[in-house]
């Protein structure tokens, strides 16, 4: 049965890496960034040698590897075929070998390779003396056998759940996390590290709790015989394999249940409420309903305000974190939390997919068109406003100038008009069908139309930042005029000049989009829900 | 051995050899429709009348082009050449006064997910200019009449598929087109909702409105549609009463000689059967 199974995998490799479509570059792609992590994850543990925290800082990268291996195949639940139960629940299978099939299946391919390779660098970095290098190469097969299991248990428990719509919603919400510790580790460690803010020392004592914990016990097993205390490092690799059994054991049951578990419901419960909100004022209204409601249950609009608040506080990182205190970093979040809103909806026709169609059967003139667009504007304003304005104040709080939020506040009202009105009219002229990967959450542009987003990118980051300029003079200028009469015009304006923009850009939009409904519905019906 | 007889058939029913019943006024009427995608020619000039008040079936095999038919038709797609009027009104010439005088149902129910189905039957109706009173008063009672009244305030994303389809009709219906399109509305449906849908569409029929749908299922069609069209390979190859195109025989048998049968070797499966080994 392993034999079989690992075959399976072998085969949905080779046939990955063969395919023409962009499966297959996804799959060379990974297989790229598996070879990073083993070299980069060698290097890295290897580096740690002579360090006074190296036990710590390993204990961190052992954690972070099983925190990995539990959140990524939540995330690509829909990749890996051998994953789910259910797609071997026909077949007459006795649940212990098809356990070690499974087992073996999961340890096979680039990825626990690039694991084991890379947590190998504790030889080098933590490990000293012959028994300290034995430990080591006994703990870290244990430690990716603890991953390996660990992702087992929960993919099967939660299999039912991740098939459902609910377990997709959960999958796209872990895409949150995943976006800010890429962005902590891309953008503000290094930049923190740079200034002198984070040093290997401030890791000292992270490992308090941490060692006791599966990743801790196989770190803290090789840092014991490597200090010459074999006894406590065989305790430890023996704790860690008994819990191993125990994950293992738990999984087995797991997945005796899920076979004869039959997967029909998604369970739905009722919504409380009757009416459509704001449906009493007109087209705009109704529309603006509807947005406002998705924004609210879209968990893929509620992911891009997530994403564009960690942004913005990326851009302040620096300073923040830093010696340096540079007050207009906090303007320049503004303008890109401002840009990214845009840049984030400047495909609306995409992202509403197919339903679109009913909205244009409905869609019969230009004022019907210019209601829409702005019933859509007046959805995302009524969370970008507060949550722009929001962060601006807590960013220039955290940087000690928080008089520093009054001209923040007036870029992002300006920016946020300037950036609606730009998404409306890219909506219409830069349409592109949106499309699902198999096991990805979230949807991306359709293959051959890469290009179209990072043009609108492009277009509302550049769009916002030339539209802003007048007002970081305006306020540039007025620095010294007392607050309370800057404070107010500064904000009046700023809102009047921006509402002026994003009318301006319904008005555009509702034009070019009279001549090109068929074909704006023709996106929509090749995008995917 | 039936290829002589379906092509023999198939020159029988061109469409210019039947002669069309004149029920009434053409509530639809498509002249030299052709849509081209890159080198394959999808619709290659059809032709069809649908009398206001008829109930007419367009069937084809998959592949034939229906469902381009009937986006061109509903001005989803915009054609090579060709004319398309409703009502008398052009498709393509004065798009605003035919979206106010049609529903569409697509051939996947396309829906907005995070809605409720009241929300989504609530929120077409105010698409269409209904006020909001008259827009939840319709709701409410096309939900009751496609059995959905239970369902009301669930998501449509936990919707089965007959649940989208029955769905997706009542948004087409709520404003009270004259002409209603669909797309295979019975693709997936269990035969309680088919039931519904099929009587809701007699019923709207009968009162006046013209319905054109395309289907696979012969049966259906034969029931209840009074003018069938038959399209293969992006051309119209039979159109008239329910009665000529069937020519004596079934639907089914008179579809399967137009089309021609596809051919199969079975021989190939000797193996397979209880006896077998």
């Amino acid at each position: 049965m392993a034999r079989l199974l690992v075959q399976l995998k072998l085969r949905l490799l080779t046939n990955a890496l063969r395919s023409s479509t962009p499966a297959g570059t996804t799959f060379i792609i990974s297989t790229f960034f598996a070879l990073v992590v083993a070299v980069g994850g060698f290097y890295v543990l290897a580096l740690f040698r002579g360090l006074s925290a190296s036990v710590d800082l390993t204990t961190v990268i052992f954690t972070a590897f099983a925190l990995g291996w539990l959140i990524l195949p939540i995330f690509a639940f829909g990749l890996d075929g051998t994953l789910d139960p259910a797609a071997l629940q026909l077949y007459p299978l006795r649940t212990r070998p098809l356990a070690a099939g499974l087992l073996a299946a999961s340890a096979t391919g680039a990825w626990p390779a690039a694991n084991l390779l890379a947590l190998l660098g504790v030889t080098v970095g933590l490990a000293a003396g012959g028994l300290g290098v034995l430990v080591a190469l006994i703990a870290v097969p244990l430690q990716v056998l603890f991953c390996i299991t660990l992702a087992r248990l929960v993919t099967t428990s939660m299999a039912r759940l991740l098939r459902s719509r609910r377990g997709k919603d959960l999958a796209i919400f872990l895409v949150i996390p995943i976006f800010a510790l890429i962005e902590l580790l891309g953008q503000v460690i290094p930049n923190a590290a740079a200034h002198g803010g984070i040093t290997a020392a401030s890791f000292a004592g992270v490992d308090a709790w941490m060692r006791w914990l599966p990743p801790g016990l196989a770190a803290h097993a090789i840092q014991d015989a490597s200090h010459g205390h074999p006894g406590t490092a065989v305790a430890r690799l023996a704790l860690l394999a008994a819990v191993i059994i125990v994950l293992g054991w738990l999984w087995i049951r797991s997945l005796s249940r899920a076979l004869v578990t039959a997967d029909t419901s998604t369970g739905s419960s009722q919504l409380r409420g009757s009416a459509l909100p704001l449906a009493r004022y007109g087209l705009r209204g109704t529309v603006a309903a509807r947005f406002w409601i998705y924004q609210r249950r879209e968990p893929t609009s509620l992911v891009y305000w997530a994403m564009t608040a960690v942004i913005m506080a990326v851009v302040s990182a620096s300073t923040i974190l830093g010696p340096h205190k540079h007050p207009g970093v906090v303007i320049a979040s503004a303008v890109v939390g401002a840009g990214f809103v845009g840049y984030f909806h400047a495909n609306s026709v995409g992202l509403t997919g197919p339903p679109f169609i009913i909205e244009a059967l409905a869609l019969t003139s230009r004022r019907s068109l210019r209601a829409y667009f702005s019933g859509q504007n007046l959805a995302l304003a009524v969370i970008a406003v507060p949550l722009l304005t929001a962060i601006s104040f807590g960013l220039a709080a955290a940087i000690r100038h928080p008089m520093q939020a009054v001209p923040a506040t007036a870029v992002a009202l300006a920016g946020l008009g300037a950036a609606l009105g730009l998404s409306n009219i890219l909506t219409v002229t830069l349409a592109y069908p949106m499309t699902r990967r198999t096991g990805s959450p979230m949807r991306q542009a359709a293959p051959g139309y890469g290009s179209y987003t990072f043009g609108g990118m492009l277009a509302n980051l550049v769009g916002v930042a030339v539209a802003v300029t007048p007002v970081i003079l305006a306020a540039a200028f007025t620095s010294t005029a007392p607050a309370a009469v800057r404070t107010p015009a500064l904000i009046i304006c700023s809102a009047s000049y921006g509402l002026a923009l994003a009318r301006a850009g319904v008005q555009i939009a509702a034009r070019e989009a009279e001549g090109r409904l068929p074909e704006l519905c023709q996106t929509a019906i090749h995008s995917t829900i | 051995m039936n290829q002589p007889t379906s092509r023999s058939a198939a020159m029988e029913l061109q469409p210019t050899a039947i002669e069309e019943a004149e029920v009434g006024e053409p509530a639809i009427e498509v002249r030299g429709l052709r849509k081209s995608f890159g080198p394959k020619e999808a619709v290659a000039g059809i032709d069809l009348e649908i009398a206001a008040g008829s109930l007419a079936g367009l069937v084809g095999p998959n592949g034939a082009g229906k469902t381009t038919s009937l986006s061109m038709m509903t001005g989803l797609l915009r054609p090579d050449a060709g004319q398309v009027l409703i009502s008398g009104l052009d498709v393509w010439a004065d798009p605003v006064a035919v979206k106010a005088v049609i529903g569409v149902v697509p051939a996947e129910a396309r829906l907005f997910e995070r809605l409720s189905g009241e929300e989504m039957l609530e929120y077409a109706g105010r698409l269409r200019g209904l006020p909001v009173a008259e827009a939840r008063s319709r709701a409410a009672q096309l939900l009751d009449v496609l059995d959905l009244a239970a369902d009301a305030k669930r998501l449509v994303a936990d919707y089965s598929t007959g649940m989208r389809k029955k769905a997706a009709l009542g948004c087409a219906l709520i404003h009270n087109p004259p002409v209603l399109f669909l797309d295979e509305p019975l693709e997936g449906v269990d035969p309680v909702s088919a039931d519904v849908i099929r009587r809701l569409l007699t019923r709207l029929a009968g009162s006046g409105s013209t319905v054109l749908f395309s289907s696979h299922v012969m049966e259906l069609v034969e029931q209840v549609c009074d003018h069938v069209s038959i399209i293969d390979k992006g051309k119209i190859v039979a159109t008239g009463t329910t009665q000529q195109v069937r020519g004596g025989k079934t639907l089914q048998q008179a579809f399967i000689d137009l089309v021609g049968p596809r051919a199969t070797d079975e021989e190939g499966l000797s193996w397979l059967g209880s006896s077998s080994s």
